[in-house]
């Protein structure tokens, strides 16, 4: 017998409606869940001892708290603490904890949890790069909700560093082993911690939580590693929030696809700045200031902002937007100036066409670019390539992973390389003290510029000054690397998040580290 | 038989040593140094001191061979190692995620199976004419398609757009059509040519024709004669289609949020977790060679000629 056209029509058909017509009834019967918020991540949360540097920051943060928490624009919130004195000079802190806050183990928040969760950590090696660790001098218990801490000098950054997620945040005495060994992730947060594994991460909301309580019961932090995957499941509705630079992140085209399909995608001023980092121990021509300026010169960031960040992201003149505490003076980006470039390039003696050289030597430079590091870098460094090569600098692009920038970066194995600032809470002290003072280690970050003659007593200078002269001694060392290009900011990039129907509303975290669940309220009709 | 059997496993074992050998060289020869990733998971203020430690620590600067058997050894006690990002067993998060890569390669390869059976006969049994003509176009599509292009349409359609599969995840019967779609279309085009074409070869066979000329009908002709003879070819096919799955599986889970060896893998490159990307390759560098062993051993079963060869 022979198959019919019909026949084989037909049981095509037969044979992918098989196993969809199953597996759709399945989906129809599955429970909506409107007491549920679900957000994309892209890794798992892995390790959440808030002690160690390995867990995911964002469930981290929902789990422990801090002293004070990091408000919009650098402000300080009340926390753990509801009340802070900095006496002796900035010598000693005094605190006042919040009274009638648990532990979600039942365990009550006091001077006593406290002074146990800094003794596990406070004086490790691990932890030497918090100054109020490195410099803590003793603890004294002045009653059960009231403590005073000494340092041997005043911390830099005090007030920001009691805010950071890790290791400054705190865990239940109770939770660990006999031994002391860390055992399970139990904070005073709003959100306690069911279940985690490298699919999911499940929270339910603490019924004792001493705050504002969420608007809705259970949160789970889906791991969706591909970000194509992520921005479907948010368009089919199976998950409602996604977004930030270090839960899952959403690049400006993925930004202008999600919004165009009709998809609330909520873009704010990000507190991180991506700049053009020079060497000139290995690329010569980068020592003389006249070539870093004409780069700098060269390349039009109105059109990378327009075309590459459609728009999102915004021209950076400064090495902080305005927003980060102590910015300072808001310099102008520069405009792409092909003419001035040019001349700046023939005063410094690089001349020719179409590539310049001098003695010899032609005027060859490397980029290298993480696109891991920082999303849409690598078109970033084509555009630049393509605009260098008009004023006569042959733009050389190495493309490297994660793994390879953090060992080529530290060890100098770059002409010009893309960094980014640290962001809130950890700026401005974070990134101008990590990456300008030429004595200070920091290992795998690498250093953007240094000059032990000139810029490193400014550096000093601005760490040492009292709260009162700071802004001033800041200025100074922002106004010294505008004045000799010894950086080029380039952008200062969004905060994404994008979110469902179903969620009514919602708004971007303070700092990429936090989770914004706040203000999300979720549709139940 | 049994000769032949154990030629191949003594050839199986040499070479799982040999792919072990190159794999461990490709993995630590891969630029970057893992010990600057696990200084900096330890603290954000790591120094270049604190590097050199952990580069000591983990054996790093010890003699390529010496390192080698040193893992070689553990992982046949069936200990991998400890991951360097995680901390964990890595031997733990392998068994975790075996089961899901065995349930995507499983009905990937059924999928495949079955699929290419259908259209090779659909074409077998009108060749030439339209039917043929249009899964030969259907099998040109399916093998020009890469995974994570077939993945995304699939999501676009049936999540995005008619919202009757879940995009991501390992949940239930839903969860499994697109994955296992998405891994076997490509095996099930270039199979149905297999058929397709090895239906064609037997049926001009004089068994086939002595058969046709005794009024015997195609679909039988088709079943009892061309089938077991064009067995041995198809079965070498789908092993070596089945084993290339694995590659698949480190696009395809990503894709639907699938967390198995595939994706285990893909974050040990990323973060140069030697211990994962090592153990991860012994898997499927075992499964590969495994696979092979049984469908030789298949096609001796199907074909008396190789049965012969081997006595």
């Amino acid at each position: 017998m022979a198959t019919s056209r019909r026949q084989f029509v037909l049981g095509g058909l037969a044979t992918i409606a098989l196993p969809i017509i199953p597996g759709s009834i399945a989906v129809a019967m599955a429970d909506e869940g409107a007491e549920t918020v679900r957000f994309a991540i892209q890794k798992p949360a892995g390790d959440l001892n808030p002690h160690i540097y390995s867990g995911l920051w964002g469930v981290q943060d929902l789990i422990f708290e801090p002293l004070v928490k990091y408000g919009r624009g650098g402000t300080f919130e009340p926390g753990l603490a509801t009340a802070w004195e900095i006496e002796d000079d900035g010598k000693r802190l005094r605190l006042r904890l919040r009274e009638g806050v648990t532990f979600h183990d039942g365990t009550p928040w006091n001077a006593d949890a406290l002074k146990w969760n800094f003794d596990r950590w406070i004086r490790l090696d691990d932890h030497s790069w918090i100054n109020f660790a490195r410099l803590f001098d003793g603890l004294t218990i002045v009653d059960p909700h009231t403590v005073e801490i000494a340092f041997k000098e005043a911390p830099l950054g005090l007030m920001f560093e009691l805010s950071y997620v890790r290791p400054v945040r705190f865990l239940s005495p109770a939770s660990v082993a006999d031994d002391g060994t860390y055992r399970d992730p139990v904070g005073t947060g709003p959100w306690n911690l069911v279940s985690s594994d490298s699919a999911e991460s499940v929270l339910e909301r603490y019924p004792d939580y001493w705050g504002p309580k969420p608007a809705f019961e259970r949160l789970e932090m889906k791991v969706l590693p591909d970000s194509r995957n992520r921005m479907a499941a948010l368009r089919a509705g199976e998950i409602d929030v996604t977004g930030g630079d270090f839960l899952a992140p959403i690049n400006a085209t993925e930004a202008k696809t999600l919004k165009e399909a009709g998809v609330a995608v909520e873009i704010a001023p990000g507190s991180t700045t991506m700049i053009l980092g020079f060497n000139p121990d290995r690329s010569k021509a980068l020592a003389d200031d006249r070539v870093r300026k004409a780069i700098s010169l060269g390349f039009d960031r109105n059109a990378v902002s327009t075309v590459l960040f459609a728009g999102f992201a915004q021209p950076a003149g400064s090495i902080f937007i305005g927003s980060v505490p102590l910015a300072g003076t808001q310099f102008d980006a520069d405009k792409r100036d092909v003419a001035e470039a040019k001349r700046l390039l023939d005063e410094a003696g690089w001349t020719g066409s179409p590539l310049r050289s001098k003695d010899g030597e032609d005027l060859s430079i490397e980029l290298v670019v993480s696109e891991e590091q920082i999303i849409g870098s690598r078109s970033v460094a084509e555009v630049m390539q393509a605009q260098l090569k008009e004023i006569g600098i042959d733009l050389t692009i190495r493309s490297v992973d994660h793994a390879s920038r953090h060992s080529d970066i530290p060890a100098r194995k770059y002409d010009l390389a893309f960094f980014l600032t640290f962001g809130a809470p950890y700026d401005p002290y974070g990134t101008v003290v990590s990456y300008f003072l030429s004595t200070y280690d920091n290992g795998v970050d690498g250093k953007l510029y240094t000059d032990a003659e000139i810029l490193d007593p400014l550096l000093l200078s601005a760490m040492g000054a009292s709260m009162a002269d700071s802004e001033k001694a800041l200025q100074a060392v922002y106004d010294w690397l505008h004045e000799n290009t010894a950086i080029a900011p380039v952008l200062f990039l969004p905060s994404i998040w994008a979110h469902s129907e179903r969620v009514e509303s919602f708004e971007p975290p303070a700092t990429e580290y936090d989770t914004p669940y706040e203000k999300i309220s979720v549709n139940r009709s | 038989m049994s000769t032949l059997v154990l030629r191949r496993v003594r050839h199986s074992i040499v070479l799982l040593i040999l792919a072990s050998i190159l794999c461990f060289g490709l993995v630590v020869s891969a630029p970057g140094n893992i010990a600057v990733l696990i200084a900096e998971l330890r603290t954000p203020g790591a120094t270049f001191e604190d590097i050199r430690k952990i580069e000591e620590e983990i054996g790093l600067n010890d003699p390529l061979p010496l390192r080698y058997f040193d893992w070689l050894g553990g992982a046949l006690q069936g200990d991998f190692g400890i991951s360097y990002k995680t901390g964990e067993p890595v031997g733990k998060a392998m068994a975790s995620r075996l089961s899901t890569t065995a349930i995507l390669i499983s009905g990937g390869s059924l999928f495949g199976l079955l699929l290419s059976f259908a259209l090779g006969f659909a074409g077998a049994m009108r060749p030439y004419g339209l039917i043929d003509s249009m899964t030969r176009s259907l099998a040109l599509l399916g093998a020009s398609m890469p995974s994570f292009f077939v993945g995304a349409m699939l999501t676009y359609a049936f999540a995005v757009e008619l919202r009757l599969l879940p995009s991501f995840g390992l949940s239930g019967p839903a969860s499994l059509v697109m994955p296992w779609i998405t891994i076997g279309l490509l095996p099930a085009a270039v199979l149905s040519r297999v058929v397709r074409v090895g239906l064609e070869e037997a049926m001009s066979k004089p068994y086939a024709i002595t058969a046709a000329s005794k009024g015997l009908a195609k679909r039988t002709i088709l079943f009892r004669d061309a089938l077991p003879n064009m067995a041995p070819t198809y079965i070498n096919a789908w092993g070596t289609q089945t084993a290339l799955m694995v590659v698949g599986s480190i696009v395809v889970e990503p894709l639907f949020a699938w967390h198995g060896v595939g994706d285990l893998f893909l974050q040990g490159v990323r973060f140069r977790d030697f211990m994962v990307v090592q153990a991860c390759l012994l898997i499927f560098i075992t499964f590969f060679i495994t696979l092979n062993l049984l469908v030789d051993i298949g096609m001796m079963l199907t074909d008396p000629k190789l049965r012969r060869q081997g006595a």
